[in-house]
């Protein structure tokens, strides 16, 4: 699993933090970091969530 | 109840509420019901939630802008004016004008304006806290919006007035009581025009840290907004940070007072404010509906549509649907998830989100800590409208309390 952030559409909302933190970090400057790009197994349901519940859509799942 | 009773369009049945057993009709009968209308081709009804996400994700096969976002249907000259907004606009416009206006309301920013905010909150409960009543709708709900919206734009103090009462203006369209004629309306945009022509020269040569500096100054594709643009985002952003945020206020004292266990409850724990902001926006979203228009033929939940043919989404009954929520109709402040579509999904998830859920969790956490026994001292008169979930008036009474400052 490979994260893609489309940096055009995202806004810094920051469900995706809220939904797996150890993979998505929203900084003061309201950008989005990307802690793990290839996260592990145990992190995959949580990413999918976050993936799934961006309410602009600029998350990506390769693989 | 009889399927063939139901009409969307009767807004008198919207007069005593959401006509929810509508909903919960269509939902389990007929989730992309066919509304007929004698003015205009008729439309699709998009009643479950499943089906709201797929219209609204994707822009390509529903159009913002083929007929514009309203049900009723505009001629090719009003239209042109109406993509000048960009509830109206399809990607990849729309995604431009967006990158350029959210660097104004995300998360970081907004939480900037959070301590003012909460002062507006303490001085609005405060102007009416010793008075032991009020008229809620105009003595406390418009009033953080108009403040906040207004801070935000960068609109002085002594005009704030005057905008406020152009878009109520703007927006109180189909409600008989506000006698808004054809004209009004239209000398009332021109007032909203000419308004954000004057502050947006004003700050062309003296730029701020407002965002209708961000807006004058901030360049799209190299190329700074033109006047028709810019005005019709002041104007967007003046009406769409009004009224949503005013009725979401109204509709959630109107629910903590009908709902006295679940006032108790928040009363007793305040950390329960922001399940309970998120609740009221599950359980009373403030935009009822929004339309797109199908660009080719295709299927949406087992349904034939037709290139051209409306689709319209209902908030209210998405926000209510069996499959994503248990016991939808209960009023619940601890639910949890809740997944509600109250600022919409994908490229037109609102922007003011993160504003709306600052300024409700500020004036109901004031509200429900100073004034914990508001009672309803009168009718509640709603909005005659399809499209706001609004409430005109709602008088209250509680046992007076000093003032915080």
């Amino acid at each position: 699993m490979k994260i893609k952030v489309d940096y055009d559409l995202c806004e810094a909302n920051a469900i995706c933090m809220r939904e797996s933190p150890k993979v998505f970090e929203v900084d003061d400057d309201d950008n989005l970091q990307v802690l793990v790009e290839e996260p592990g197994e145990e992190l995959h349901a949580s990413v999918r969530e976050a993936v799934r519940l961006c309410p602009r859509q600029a998350l990506k799942l390769e693989d | 109840m009889l399927p063939g009773d139901i009409n969307l369009n009767d807004l008198f049945v919207f007069d005593d509420g959401i006509p929810h057993d509508w909903f919960r009709w269509m939902r389990a009968n007929d989730p992309l019901r066919w509304q007929s209308e004698t003015e205009g081709a008729g439309y699709w009804c998009v009643s479950r939630y499943d089906d709201a996400v797929a219209v609204s994700r994707d822009n390509v096969l529903f159009s913002s802008s083929a007929g514009g976002t309203n049900i009723f249907e505009v001629g090719e000259e009003q239209l042109v004016v109406l993509r000048a907004l960009m509830l109206n606009m399809d990607p990849p416009d729309h995604s431009k004008y967006r990158r350029l206006v959210n660097k104004g309301f995300t998360p970081a920013r907004v939480a900037n304006l959070r301590s003012g905010i909460v002062n507006m909150s303490r001085e609005i409960v405060d102007s009416i806290a010793e008075r032991g009543e009020c008229e809620f709708v105009d003595d406390v709900a418009s009033q953080l919006p108009m403040m906040s919206i207004c801070d935000m734009l960068g609109v002085p103090a002594e005009d704030r007035r005057h905008v406020y009462d152009l878009s109520n203006t703007l927006i109180g369209f189909d409600d008989p009581e506000f006698q808004v004629s054809d004209e009004d309306r239209m000398n009332a945009s021109v007032g909203m025009f000419e308004y954000a022509q004057k502050l947006g020269d004003e700050r062309r040569a003296n730029p701020g840290d407002d965002l209708v500096s961000v807006l004058v100054n901030g360049e799209v594709d190299g190329e700074k907004l033109n006047d028709l643009e810019f005005n019709s985002f002041f104007l967007l952003i003046a009406l769409a940070g009004n009224e949503t945020t005013r009725t979401v206020t109204s509709q959630a004292m109107r629910l903590l007072i009908e709902h006295p266990d679940q006032r108790a409850l928040l009363v007793d724990d305040p950390s329960l404010l922001s399940g309970a902001v998120e609740e009221v926006l599950r359980y009373n979203p403030a935009v009822i509906h929004f339309r797109r228009t199908a660009t080719a033929d295709t299927q949406l939940g087992g349904q034939a549509i037709k290139k051209g043919d409306k689709v319209v989404i209902w908030y209210p009954s998405i926000n209510r649907d069996e499959s994503m929520f248990d016991d939808p109709d209960t009023f619940d402040i601890r639910r949890s998830p809740n997944e509600h579509l109250a600022f919409g999904v994908g490229e037109h998830f609102c922007l003011g989100a993160n504003l709306a859920r600052v300024q409700l969790n500020a004036i109901l956490g004031e509200l429900v800590s100073r004034l914990p026994d508001m009672e309803f001292a009168g009718p509640v008169r709603r909005l005659h409208s399809n499209f706001i979930d609004g409430i005109k008036e709602m008088r209250l009474s509680f046992t007076p309390q000093g003032k915080a400052t």
